[in-house]
Order: structure tokens, then sequence, then C-alpha cells
């Protein structure tokens, strides 16, 4: 080679291919944990801001309490001018309905953007989780993610895909903090972000009990790799079960109506019906879930869980959430929960059940236990929504909604998360309520301070051409005055009486 | 049918524009031989830099995403790699983007599903073989393209600093691969050449063997399914990577597709030799042995000229 040509700019850290192997994966790559990454609060509660979902005037918006928590949490502060700023929100499964409706995501971007952050919106692929899953390739999940309005154009920055088009493009993060979990795997687009907004949908969740902003880093954020072994694949003897998918002797073989579903299940072909059952081939199986999913949603019980698979999963994606974590300087992630549509399960879920909870607001900080402490101790203190399954077992106001819901206290995550640094489980509620004044009414509107009201606007488009009065006065036939004056005051809820 | 066929810029009428000449290259050429319903197709095209200002316009793309779309009943993708040197230092998969969006590359315009291919990084790709006597023996092709059923490779044309010609032999082969393996490719050349940067003719022909070579490992991976459209429209001096372009060398031709690369390289090469003779002067091509060592290597076959359709 001769001497005048230049190094190339980038992929210059691989002097070649990446060797197999999992002793030599990305050994020679960069390495994401930072140095200062840790805990938010060292010492006492965190603080929390709470704006309850309610609202009677402009200020009170939803959406506009989601941009003054973000100032008042001081999410603000989480980036610096010029900083990639990943907002990392769950694209929702394709038919799910009670997902994050995009202007709560729009609303963060614009501030980002406003801050002179660079922000761009993102989701892993998951693992299969079912027959019919719509978030495993990147191409299904972004149809889903466009149907659900989740695009470029509604949030005005890009929308990707964090792992890659296959779930495969990811970093490995060392942990050697976890209580069971001693590595994980993170999506590129996020482990390569300067910093990062957290927007948690609080629902329920069938294998973690409850879902805020601790699952979008414990699951959300792990790659295809990263979601395999926090599902603790391959962990322990297949006989006990803990790391494997159960089967049962309950399974009705071909007789099965969901057989071939079943079957269908496995993008591994790890089982096969039989006349009175399931063959398992355990040395293809690597734990996406995909047989027993199929086989609960198809209310069926011959593929399950080991019991105490759950709080030992939750434990993991606790570890996990920290792999996300150490990829930022401290500081340097910002949380929102929204408390809407409480629905019991996971957005991953293709259908959405009634919510357990009427809506109960936002909740902001930089404590991720703590963001999810005030939640969780919200949501339980809200009354229970007639007629969903939280009603149906009975919970009342005050209990552990999710305990009860889904099995297992989701607070076994919080004090394990607590345990290995993720936050602090005691936290400071302030609550937030904005001030009715001419200056907060106009802030976040479409065109907001420093703007012409819409009125102001559309007055000078009257002078130049006014088309009401252009065709004034309107054509009206002779109006029925038993309607206008007497009939509609039989509908009147207060005098009248509802004819029958 | 023809295995080879030019459409040209004449005649353009209200039943005759050029999303008509599009869609009659397509029947002609039997774009959807090798695609059925619920087959995933991936366009891979050329986005341009920032600072390019002759990108291929989308509506062209569109076309033949909609051909694809109606064949497969299926949303296609349409993909790009991330830049061969990241010019402007903006390499994240988000910039990528942007820099799309801007253009006018974005999922709306294009009818399908817009993906980086190689993702975020541009790293994530699946080792391909490239043939026996290989001196590079496998590559890595970005997984848009290798977890595809079948591959349509849409390329602007263009004259190419280190290739000769950016067509489909270099779109549907070293376009085609993560950025590692395009990294190992490049050994070290540089694709910029202004700013007083030269290369030998010996290291030109070197990379244009690496990348005919990596060729053959996307035509593995994708089993034999591709077909290929090259774009003969706004053929600037620059490729699309270049941060900037002069003018246009000719004018517009028209379009050409086969599902032979080289037969359609050469007859691109042709046509712009007829249209334009002074245009090996202008890229300093070498483009007849690159032509002729993809024949070798086994990609297609030279010769044959093409059905011209108006």
């Amino acid at each position: 080679m001769t001497e005048y040509k230049s190094e190339p700019t980038k992929w210059t850290e691989m002097s070649g291919p990446v060797q197999g192997g999992r002793d030599t994966y990305q050994t020679k790559s960069w390495n994401p944990p930072k140095h200062t990454w840790g805990p938010y609060t060292e010492t006492g509660p965190a603080k929390v801001w709470f704006a309850e979902a309610n609202a009677t005037n402009w200020t009170e918006s939803m959406i506009c309490k989601a941009k003054d928590l973000f100032y008042e949490a001081k999410l603000n502060e989480c980036f610096d001018k010029g900083d990639e700023v990943a907002i990392k929100i769950h694209y929702g499964e394709y038919n799910r309905t009670a997902i994050l409706r995009p202007e709560y995501i729009a609303a963060i971007v614009e501030e980002v953007k406003a801050c002179g952050g660079h922000p761009y919106v993102v989701n892993d692929t998951t693992l299969s989780y079912h027959t019919f899953n719509n978030m495993a390739t990147s191409q299904y999940q972004m149809e889903g993610a466009i149907r659900h309005g989740y695009t470029d154009a509604t949030f005005g920055c890009p929308v990707l895909i964090a792992d890659g088009f296959s779930g495969e493009d990811d970093y490995r993060v060392d942990l050697p903090e976890g209580l069971i979990l001693k590595e994980t795997y993170i999506g590129r687009a996020i482990a390569e972000a300067d910093a990062m907004i957290v927007l948690g949908h609080a629902r329920g969740h069938s294998i973690t009990m409850y879902g805020g902003v601790l699952k979008q880093l414990g699951i959300g954020c792990q790659s295809k790799r990263g979601k395999y072994i926090t599902h603790l694949a391959h962990w322990g003897d297949p006989h006990d079960a803990i790391g494997w998918p159960k089967f049962t002797d309950q399974c009705p073989g071909t007789a099965c109506k969901f057989h071939k579903m079943c079957d269908d299940s496995c993008p591994r072909n790890a089982h096969k019906v039989f006349e009175h059952g399931k063959q398992w081939f355990p040395e293809k199986c690597r734990l996406c879930y995909s047989c027993q999913v199929t086989c609960i949603f198809s209310g069926m019980t011959g593929v399950t869980f080991e019991e105490n698979y759950f709080p030992n999963a939750m434990i993991a994606h606790g570890d996990a959430a920290l792999g996300a974590m150490k990829c930022f300087e401290k500081g340097k992630v910002g949380f929102i929960n929204h408390a809407i549509d409480v629905v019991p399960e996971c957005d991953c879920f293709p259908w959405a059940g009634l919510a357990i909870c009427p809506d109960v607001g936002l909740f902001a900080g930089k404590d991720l236990i703590a963001v999810e402490m005030a939640t969780l101790d919200a949501i339980d203190n809200a009354p229970v929504s007639p007629g969903s399954v939280a009603d149906e077992k009975g919970v009342k106001q005050g209990e552990d909604k999710f305990r009860l819901v889904n099995g297992f206290s989701p607070r076994i995550t919080m004090s394990a998360g607590e345990k290995i640094g993720l936050g602090t489980m005691e936290y400071d509620l302030v609550n937030y309520e904005p001030v009715l004044t001419p200056e907060n009414a106009q802030k976040w509107q479409v065109r907001g301070a420093g703007h012409k009201p819409t009125t102001v606007r559309l007055r000078e488009t009257f002078h130049r051409h006014d088309l009401a009065t252009e065709v004034m006065p309107f054509k009206r036939t002779e109006f029925n005055k038993d309607w206008v004056w007497n009939e509609w005051k039989k509908y009147d809820p207060f005098k009248g009486e509802t004819p029958a | 049918m023809s295995e080879l066929t030019w459409v040209d810029n004449q005649g353009i009428l209200f039943d005759n524009t050029v999303s008509h000449k599009i869609r009659r290259l397509a029947d002609t050429t039997e774009a959807t031989r090798d695609v059925s319903e619920g087959m995933r197709v991936a366009l891979k095209i050329n986005t341009a830099e920032q600072g390019y200002p002759y990108g291929l316009r989308p509506g062209f793309v569109r076309v033949l995403a909609d051909i694809a779309w109606k064949a497969t009943q299926k949303r296609p993708i349409i993909c790009d790699g991330q830049r061969l040197v990241d010019y402007w230092k903006r390499s994240r998969g988000n910039n990528f983007l942007e820099t799309a969006g801007e253009a006018g590359y974005t999922n709306e315009t294009l009818g399908g599903h817009f993906s980086i291919n190689g993702g975020f990084s541009g790293d994530e790709g699946e080792l391909f073989p490239c043939g026996e006597n290989s001196d590079l023996g496998g590559v890595e092709v970005g997984t848009a393209v290798c977890r595809s059923d079948a591959l349509w490779v849409l390329s602007h044309v263009t004259l190419h600093p280190l290739f000769g010609i950016s067509g489909a032999l270099l779109n549907g082969g070293f376009d085609c691969l993560s950025g590692r393996a395009r990294t190992r490719i490049l050994d070290g050349l540089n694709p910029y050449l202004f700013n007083g940067q030269r290369i030998s003719s010996e290291d030109r022909k070197e990379f244009q063997l690496r990348a005919l070579e990596s060729h053959c490992a996307v035509r593995t991976a994708m089993e034999d399914r591709v077909y290929y459209v090259n774009y003969l429209w706004d053929i600037t001096p620059q490729p699309e990577y270049y941060p900037f372009s002069e003018a246009p060398i000719l004018n517009n031709l028209g379009f050409v597709a086969s599902h032979d690369p080289v037969a359609l390289d050469a007859a691109t090469y042709a046509l712009i030799r007829e249209h334009a003779p002074d245009a090996a002067r202008i890229g300093n091509m070498n483009f007849e042995e690159v032509l002729g060592y993809a024949e070798k290597v086994g990609l297609g076959s030279l010769g044959e000229s093409p059905e011209h359709l108006s």
C-alpha cells in the first residue's frame, strides 16, 4: 500500500471481522460502561414530581403538564446541547390499543430539541413471544409502530429500532453487581446515546407483574441476546424448569384445536405435538416464551412456567436494567411514568384489558426506583375500576393491585433494584399543579410564547377576506317554534322528563 | 420478454410518463420472476449524503416498491447502508435517517419500510462466502438484505472514483455489506478523491476485485434471487456518498434493467460512452476491466445488447 492513503474515519477500531465465540465476542470493541455511572440519589429520599390525570383548562392538559414536569424534574439537565438523546418508549404490539398516545412522546421530543438536544425515538426488537408476534423483526415492529402513530412525522425526529434490523446490533455489558445476571446485551442505539429520557407506560405485566420505566430498561433496552439472558434462558436443570418452559401433562396433543398454532410457535422447532401431548427438544430451546405464551393466550395449560420463575425473572430484569444504566454517565437518564390506561398486561400484548384503576397521572424524576415506587403507591391508592380484572378478583383500594392481579408484588423488583444501586425506594412526592395565567395558558400551545394567538392571526385573515360576511345573511328555514321553545326541554336533565 | 432492456427518456407524454416507463421496464424484464406472495423483498437504493444535490427521486423508487408490494402482498423493505466513510462524522443511525428524510426518503414517500442495512451501527451482518479462490473468503452482508427473500438493486448511476461506475455491480455487492466488511474491502483507501487525494491504479484494481468478490457473497445470501435496475438519470461525476457534486455529465438516458448485473452495467457503460464520449476521462475509469473480471468471477455475461423501448 502506498503512503498517501488516509485513515478511514469509522469502524477503524475493528482490525478485522469479529471472531466468533463468546470469549472473543466484542472483546476488541468499544466498552460501553461509563466510569461515572451510578445511582442518582446518594442519601435520603429522592424527589419525584407528580401531576394528576385531570384537566379543566389549557395549562392542565396532560401534554402541557408533561412538558412542565420535564423542567420541574430537571430532565432538561440530563443532556447538554448537541447531545444525542435516545427517547425510549415501547412501540406496542400490533392490535394493541392501550399504548402511550403519540402526543406524550412528541411533547418530550419537542422540549429535548428546544433545549439543544438531538433526539431520536427507540425501541428494541423482542423475542418471538407468541405465534403472531409483530415485534421480533424490525420491519414488522415498525409497521406496527406506524399504525400506532409512532412516525418521524408525528414525533419530528427519527424513529428507529435500537438493536438493528434483526436485533443483533448490540453491546455486551458486564454486570458484576447483578444478583442473578453477570452480563447483558444493550441495543447500540441506546448504548451509543449520550443521554436518555425514558417514557414509561405504567401498567401490569404477566412476567414482571408491573411494567413502568424500569421495565423499559430491563427488557426494552435489551437486544435479542439481552432478552434471552434476562429470560433466564438455560438457567438451572431442565427438570427444575426455572429457565425453561414447563411442559405439563395437561396438553391434549393433537386433540387441541390450537395444536398447529402451538407447533408453529417455536422459531427453533424445539417442540412438536403428538397424539397425547408434546415432545420437547431442550437442546434447541432458548426460552423465548413463544410456546408458553401461545398456549396461555389460547386458554390452554399444556406449556407454562415454573412457579418460582416469576420472582427470579423480576430480579433478573432489574439486573438487566442496570446494564442499560451503565451505558450512561450519572444523571444522564431521566424518567417519566405515565399512569394512564393502567391495564393489567404489557404493551407487548396484542389486545388490552380494561384498566384496573382510573388514570392516575404523570411521575417524573431522575431516580429510577423512586419514580417507580411513587407510581406503584399511587396506583395502589387509586380506586378499583368496575368491571376490570382487579374488580373481578375483589381487590380493594389501597391493596397491592399488581400482586393481586398478576401474582407477585412488583416491590420484589424494586427492592432488588435498590440493592444493586438502581435507586432508592424512599421518595418525596412533589405535587405539581400549574397556575392558570395568560402566560401559562399560551406557553405550550401550537404557537407558544412570543407568537400571535390564533384569533389575532385570523383577525388579519378576516380583514382581507371575510368568508362569513361574504355570504350573509345565511339562508334559514322558518324555525319550528315547538322545537326551538319547548320540545328540547323534555331532555333537560334538571327540569325535563325523558319521553317514554 | 427480454433479459436486458433499456427504456429511454424520449416521447414523454401523459400516458408515457417516467412511471409508465419504469413499469414497462419491470414488465419486460420480469422483475417479479423470483418473487411470490408472502415473500420479503428488499429494495437496495442509494441515499444521498448531505450536500449531494442530485439524489434519486423517491418517486422513481416508489414505482418499483409498489410493484414489489403488489407481487408479494407485503410492504417491501427499502434499505441502504451507512456511508462508505462518514464524511460529516454523523455516523449514527439516527443521523443517517435524518439525512435520508431530508432528501425525501421516508416510509410514506417510498411505500415500504425504510431501514438501515446493518442496523443503527451499520455493523449488523451475517458472513457469507465469496466463492472459491476468493481473496476475501467471506464478507458480512447487511441484515436488511440477507434476511430478505429477494433483493432488487435499484442503482442511481453515477461515476465512481474507485469503481468506475456506481451501478448494479457496486450497489448490489459492496454497498450491500455491513460497515465493517466494507472497511475491510476498502483496506485503508480514501474514497474521497478530492482535496488532493489520489489513488494508484494498482490499489484501485485491488479494490475493484474485492468489491466484485463481495457481490458473489450477496448473490449467495439471496440464493440468486436478485433483480437490478440502473437509473441513468442525473449521471453526475461524483457518487451519492460524496458531500457535493458537479453537474451531470450528460442528459438523462432513461432506465435499464436485467437479472444479470454484468450485462446491465456493460449496457449502462456503453450508453454513457455513446452519449458522453469523454466520460472515461472524467471518471478516470478502467471499467472495461471491471466488467471483464465480473464475468470471470461468474456474476454474469458480457455481450448482450439491450432491447430498446421508448
